[in-house]
């Protein structure tokens, strides 16, 4: 079949370079629609279900909000886990579906139950889904900022609440309308709200409620429609306004008579504007701001939608108020782009270099250019495949490529082909006839075309592990391993189609077949060697098997991390406060913090954001804050050569000068991943499910005492539940007796007071303010004057809530956590010094024997011990088996378990430089230096079945063995040393850069080239040896052969 | 044998290999802590509630100290109240006999001193005119005399003295011990501007079966009449106003593990004390056990000291 493609490429060339064109064409189209991200999404399909709830405190927000969440969702298909948290005001549920579910229609079906949910929870409460997006989704801040001298229409200057009005009215709505844009969320100064504040003497001196404030109001707002009368043929509509507009309208309206006087809201109360009961704040170089993030819809191109944002961004700035400017603090396309550069000159500088060396082996300007075309072409190709399987390019996706070991197989056809065609040539002593020509293309590239396709084979079966991991890492390198397969296919078929019919276009004048200066100095040297290999073979072979085995203990003593960092370029800081610290507290500990920070020269702004968003995509407390620290260009720097590293440090001195704040420092992509995909982050997770929170508590102390007896136990953690002051007013029902009040007669008094009342909206156009019925706010702050606040009584006067309710002040739960519908806490913990296994079993013995659970409350364990042995069994069973199919392809195409182990014989040789060269570089292991391995495997079997082909292909000419090692080694050193040439120089520009990004690529690039460098001298110098040894007699080869199949079977 | 053994070895050692790569790096990945390059705060915390802090630090947290004194404290109750006139200070004047009002020389609203002629009045019985007499200084409130009018039983003119009113406070059952007659009252009016002080003279002895409260009564001078009986006041009701050898700033008060606290400057830095307080009237407590007078406490943004004591369970759960 494939004799027939080839033939069929060479005799059809044209339409063959056409339909290559075509296909190009296809991938420069595909390019426009691939998603072009800085690095991979990590996000699992998740669905949040977000519910405010203002006022509520977590018991409540648990037990009348969450609870009826889950048990609508409860019995969805395809749901991995639910796990939800309350908080104040706000009830968040996270629903993770299994991978590969469609979010849209995940989403359907949470939408299908929330609304059977909505019809229990209380009036006014609205469960919504969270946006449609990843933990990329949040590609662009601004803050919306004011001049100082700036001045409203009434000549107020610009405070955060007029800020906010801007960016709710003005901002948000264009902006959310940019294509790819799913949110615009706000956090940040303070909504505008009409507030009508009472004075109590004053409600007491009028026989006045509160509840009468709030129900005065809706009858003196509204506009009424009223039909329409038809007069003289003409039909005039009919309406009622009655809306209040302004301020002097509310405190114009009727409350009440007493003595045939009419009491005035103004009478009683005070009407102004007020700051809304917020959850969170921004601060930007510390000061107060307004925050506004752009939320990019899952699947979309972040360059192409930040860039939009930005641009809509300019032009809204244009309509603004005079003084009034919304500022981009962080656009991811600054990132994408630096990150593609990087990648893109990686790709280039490495191309170039590929076609120089190229251009020297072959000496032959045309086919130097017609192998390089794979280049580009294979890269088209991918583009298509990617767009198709949805892989969005980012660094690690185009990473792992290599140029060189993409052009391999073409390198080794078209050599092959500039081989044979020369040798024809002189054997005919004349140009060659059309046919003649294709007919040697065709040999030619069936000849070796076996190698590269072994070789390809072998990536992808090496490749087959890494396709198998599961979870974070397996989104994280999936689409590496998919990116180099789909590559390496691509260049396979070109190498099949393209290849042949270009040389057959191309190769059509004289051909010199005479070796270069470089190949023959390189010939000259290797003949020597090889015939000293071949004399002292068992010690050369002895040299290698404890080199190999040297370096495996070397790389057991070696560092290792998961992936290296990407480096974002910008810092991201979360600071925790303990539980319960106010937002004002929080927000002063932040500007302290900001101001510290930006002493430092590097920095150019810092923004953060505290509590709670509008969209509540991260519930945090007030007490927490997430801060970017945007850094200058190095160049602007005062010490351009400053690393990153040692900009960390000194930002990590500051902070150590600010007490009360406890500080984790990463990046935003980083913070923002860590927070959607948070499950437990510990080595271990000790969960305990119940009812009780005490109990839960109480259990999960013991717990950690006896983790914490257990050698290698680190850090051991109970999750904090409480620690949230909690003021409750609980009614004191004998004393409601004796004054004839309910429950809710103190309880309405007490929400209204301090939570304030909805009593209707103000409209200004479009816009909506709401006006309030709240206790003026010097009262609602003091507890003493809480305690005095009157209760109308309804026989007419008061009594004071003190006398018919006791206020405590008491820690209580802080947050809730529940997973599967129940409430759940955690203790983890991390492990040093021992294997995580075993220390996971002895705490399951200990637990067992020491900490008693009472009935209806049980333990379950989880942590990322949990994925570490799915991982490890999954690879110690795919690694295996992935080997013995690499022995098995061997087999197939040799058809001698003999010659399958001595090319496989490479592999460990080639995976030596790999370990050598991450040493002395002092890079450590990582799965990006695993993948650089992989590659490893399939350039050293391509070496290894060219060498072993030509030796067999000497037999079978019947030259005698010693002829043919020694003839095969010559003739196949230009081909091995080119193709480890490109591989390795294709890998050079990524191995040396150090712009953003370059660290993910580097460690791959230096297993490679230090991987290529081994494998190619030992291939050259022990294979021969070896191949010597086993085939002392080639006669025997037969005999041997059987023993062989023997011993394999 | 030999060549078995020797060509099974490669594929041993890159299974051996290619494990050892994989799973290392995985082993890694989960050994790698949440948070490269998170510095390390380690301030000694070595004994419980202690608090090393640099001078560095303390000045970028803003702390500021102050140091345990004398200070005066005043308890104080708030209650409502409403203004009503001083009953001994309003005089019904009626006709001591009855017959016709001849003459009426006052109106409502104008101001008389006792003795003044209010009415003249002939009597029924001796047809002689004699006038009736203001008997105390203050305002006419009410007329039910006009010229011609037989004066019968009624009341002619009431009288009002409002140069004091009386200020009922409504005192619930859980502040009635607290309230004694001779306490000094601070009243405010609802324009906050207008303000007086009195002293309790009455604890009447009937409460009211609707709302359960008793009066303390107070008797409030109103020189330029600007207390108007009928109207809602507040009062504050000085409980006590004593001057206590120890106390501290409210601000510098903190609860951390359901025990009151005062951050103490000591050796290098911050403790925490528990402390008693005694009587606070919301700006300054008296301190009764914990703090020695002259001793340095933390009064401004102590809270950040409770923070960085409860910073490590400070966490970001989800």
């Amino acid at each position: 079949m494939i004799d027939a493609l080839i033939q069929f490429s060479i005799a059809r060339r044209w339409l063959i370079i056409f339909l290559v064109a075509a296909v190009a064409a296809v991938g420069v189209w595909n390019y426009q629609n691939l998603p072009i991200d800085a690095v991979p999404d990590i996000t699992n399909v998740q669905v949040q279900i977000n519910t405010e709830a203002p006022g509520y405190s977590p018991l409540e927000v648990e037990q009348r909000i969450t609870y009826l969440v889950e048990l609508a969702i409860t019995g969805l298909p395809y749901v991995e886990e639910t796990r939800s948290i309350s908080r104040y005001a706000l009830s968040q549920v996270t629903v993770v579906f299994e991978k590969g579910t469609d979010i849209y229609f995940a989403r359907n079906l949470i939408n299908e139950r929330l609304q059977q949910a909505k019809s229990e929870m209380p009036a006014g409460i609205e469960p919504v889904m969270g946006p449609v997006a990843t933990g990329l989704g949040e590609i662009f801040h601004y803050a919306v900022k004011a001049e100082p001298d700036a001045r409203q229409e009434n000549g107020a200057p610009y405070d955060a609440t007029a800020l906010r009005t801007l960016q709710d009215w003005v901002i948000r709505p264009q902006l959310r309308l940019v294509p790819g844009v799913t949110e615009i969320n706000t956090i940040g100064g303070y909504e505008k709200e009409f507030h009508i504040t009472p004075d109590p003497a004053g409600l007491l001196a009028y026989a006045l409620t509160f509840d009468d404030l709030v129900e005065a109001l809706p009858k003196n707002n509204a506009n009424v429609g009223a039909g329409y009368i038809e007069k003289n043929g003409e039909q005039y509509l009919i309406r009622a306004p009655g809306q209040l507009a302004d301020i002097a309208a509310i405190e114009r309206v009727i409350v009440a008579h007493r003595g045939n006087v009419p009491i005035t809201i103004a009478d009683v109360a005070e009407v102004g504007f007020g700051k809304q009961l917020r959850t969170g704040a921004a601060t930007l170089d510390g000061q107060e701001t307004v925050l506004g993030t752009a939320v990019m819809l899952l699947g979309g191109n972040s360059r192409t939608v930040s860039e939009a944002v930005a641009d809509k961004l300019t032009e809204i700035n244009k309509t603004l108020p005079e003084g009034v400017i919304a500022e981009p603090v962080y656009n991811r396309t600054v990132l994408v782009d630096k990150t593609i550069t990087t990648v893109q000159t990686n790709l280039l500088e490495g191309a170039i270099l590929v076609v120089v060396v190229l251009l020297v082996m072959l000496g032959n300007v045309r086919a130097a250019l017609l192998t390089a075309m794979v280049i580009p072409l294979s890269m088209l190709m991918l583009i298509s495949g990617m767009v198709e399987t949805k892989v969005s390019a980012n660094l690690m996706s185009l990473g792992a490529l290599d140029f060189g070991l993409i052009v391999d197989g073409a390198v080794i056809i078209v050599e092959n082909c500039i081989l044979r065609l020369a040798e024809r040539q002189h054997h005919l002593g004349r140009l060659l006839k059309l046919n003649e020509r294709l007919q040697t293309t065709f040999t030619a590239t069936r000849e070796v075309f076996t190698p590269s396709l072994i070789s390809v084979l072998v990536v992808i079966l090496v490749n087959l592990p890494i396709l198998a991991l599961t979870g974070v890492e397996g989104k994280m390198f999936t689409p590496m391993a998919m990116a180099v397969i789909m590559a390496l296919v691509s260049a396979l078929i070109l190498s099949l189609t393209f290849v042949p019919a270009a040389v057959a276009l191309l190769l059509t004048g004289r051909i010199e077949e005479k070796d270069n200066a470089i190949v023959r100095t390189a010939k000259s040297l290797y003949l020597p060697t090889l015939s000293a290999a071949l004399r002292f073979r068992l010690p050369v072979l002895l040299g290698a098997v404890a080199f190999v085995l040297g370096c495996g203990w070397l790389a057991t003593r070696m560092g290792a991390e998961f992936i290296p960092n990407l480096d974002e370029g910008d810092v991201a800081i979360q600071a925790l406060r303990i539980p319960g610290t106010s937002l004002t507290q929080s927000l002063e500990m932040q500007f302290q913090l900001e101001r510290a920070i930006l002493e430092l020269p590097e920095v150019k702004t810092y923004f953060s954001r505290v509590g709670t968003a509008e969209v509540a995509s991260d519930p945090m407390g007030p007490n927490i804050s997430d801060g970017y620290v945007m850094l200058k260009d190095h160049e602007e720097w005062p010490d351009p050569n400053k690393s990153k590293a040692q900009l960390l440090e000194e930002i990590g001195e500051k902070l150590a000068l600010l007490p009360g704040n406890a500080f984790e420092i990463s990046q935003p992509i980083q913070l923002r991943f860590n927070e959607l995909i948070s499950g437990v982050r510990s080595d271990l997770g000790v969960k305990v499910f119940g009812d009780d929170l005490g109990q839960l508590l109480r259990s999960g102390n013991d717990i950690a005492e006896v983790i914490n007896s257990i050698e290698g136990a680190e850090g051991v953690k109970v999750e904090q539940v409480s620690g949230l002051p909690i003021l409750s007013v609980e009614a004191d029902r004998p004393a409601l007796y004796r004054y004839g009040l309910n429950v809710a007669d103190v309880q309405d008094v007490l929400a209204a007071a301090t939570g304030g009342e909805d009593a209707g909206l103000v409209f200004e156009g479009d816009r909506r303010f709401a006006i309030v019925v709240r206790l003026p706010e010097q009262l609602r702050s003091d507890l003493r004057t809480l305690e005095r606040l009157p209760v109308p009584l309804p026989q007419g006067g008061f009594v004071p809530l003190g006398e018919v309710a006791t206020v405590k002040l008491a820690p209580g739960a802080n947050q809730i956590s529940r997973e599967n519908g129940k409430r759940r806490l955690v203790v983890s913990a991390n492990v040093r010094g021992r294997d995580l296994a075993g220390f996971v079993a002895e705490v399951q013995q200990k637990l067992d024997e020491q900490v008693e659970i009472p009935p209806g409350y049980w333990l379950s364990y989880g942590g990322t011990f949990e994925q570490l042995e799915s991982a490890t069994e999954r690879l110690t069973l795919l690694v295996p088996v992935t080997l013995v199919m690499i022995f098995a392809l061997l087999m197939m195409t040799f058809g001698s378990a003999k010659d399958a182990a001595l090319v496989f014989s490479g592999v460990p040789l080639a995976l030596t430089g790999g370990i050598i060269s991450l040493w002395l570089r002092d890079i450590p292991l990582s799965i990006t230096a695993g993948v650089g391995f992989i590659t490893l495997c399939g350039v050293s079997v391509l070496t290894g079945v060219m060498m072993v082909s030509a030796f067999r292909d000497g037999l079978a000419n019947g030259k005698d063995i010693d002829a043919s090692i020694r003839d095969g080694a010559l003739l196949r050193l230009r081909p091995i040393l080119m193709v480890a040439l490109v591989a390795a120089l294709g890998f050079l520009p990524m191995a040396l850069n150090t712009s953003t990004g370059a660290e993910v690529q580097r460690p791959l690039a230096t297993v490679v080239i230090g991987g290529i460098i081994s494998s190619t001298l030992l291939t050259l110098v022990v294979l021969p040896g070896l191949y010597r040894m086993f085939y002392r007699n080639p006669k025997s080869t037969a005999e041997s052969e059987l023993v062989e199949d023997a011993v394999i079977s | 044998m030999y060549s078995i053994t020797r060509h099974r070895k490669p594929r041993w050692l890159a299974t051996i290999f290619v494990a050892l790569t994989l799973s290392c790096a995985l082993k890694g990945a989960y050994a790698e802590s949440p948070a490269p390059g998170a510095p390390e705060n380690e301030e000694a915390h070595s004994e419980e509630g202690h608090i090393a802090l640099t001078p560095d630090q303390i000045k970028h947290a803003g702390i500021a100290v102050d140091r345990v004194g004398p200070a005066s404290i005043r308890e104080t109750l708030p209650l409502y109240g409403q203004i009503v006139p001083n009953a001994e200070r309003e005089h019904t004047v009626s006709a001591r006999f009855p017959g016709v009002i001849k003459n009426v020389a006052k109106q409502i609203g104008d101001a008389v001193q006792q003795g003044e002629t209010l009415a003249t009045v002939e009597s029924n019985e001796s047809l002689k005119s004699y006038p009736v007499l203001a008997s105390l200084s203050g305002v006419v409130t009410q007329r039910n005399a006009n010229v011609g009018e037989q004066t019968g039983d009624r009341a002619l003119f009431v009288i009002g003295d409002y140069s004091t009113v009386w200020v009922d406070l409504s005192v619930f059952p859980a502040d009635l011990s607290k309230v004694r007659v001779g306490q000094s009252v601070r009243i405010v009016n609802r324009d906050p501007s207008i303000t007086g002080e009195g002293k309790i003279t009455t604890i009447l002895p009937v409460g009211s079966s609707t709302n359960q409260t008793t009066t303390a009564r107070v008797l409030l001078d109103n020189p330029d009449h600007r207390w108007v009986p009928g109207h809602f006041v507040t009062a504050e009701v000085v409980l006590s106003e004593t001057e206590v050898p120890t106390a501290i700033r409210d601000e510098a008060i903190q609860i951390v593990e359901d025990q009151t606290v005062v951050f103490v400057e000591g050796d290098e830095g911050f403790e925490a004390r528990p402390v008693m307080l005694g009587r606070s009237d919301g700006q300054v407590s008296e301190v009764l056990k914990g703090l020695q007078v002259g001793e340095a406490y933390v009064s401004t943004n102590s809270f950040t000291l409770k923070s960085e004591l409860g910073k490590e369970d400070a966490e970001h759960g989800h």
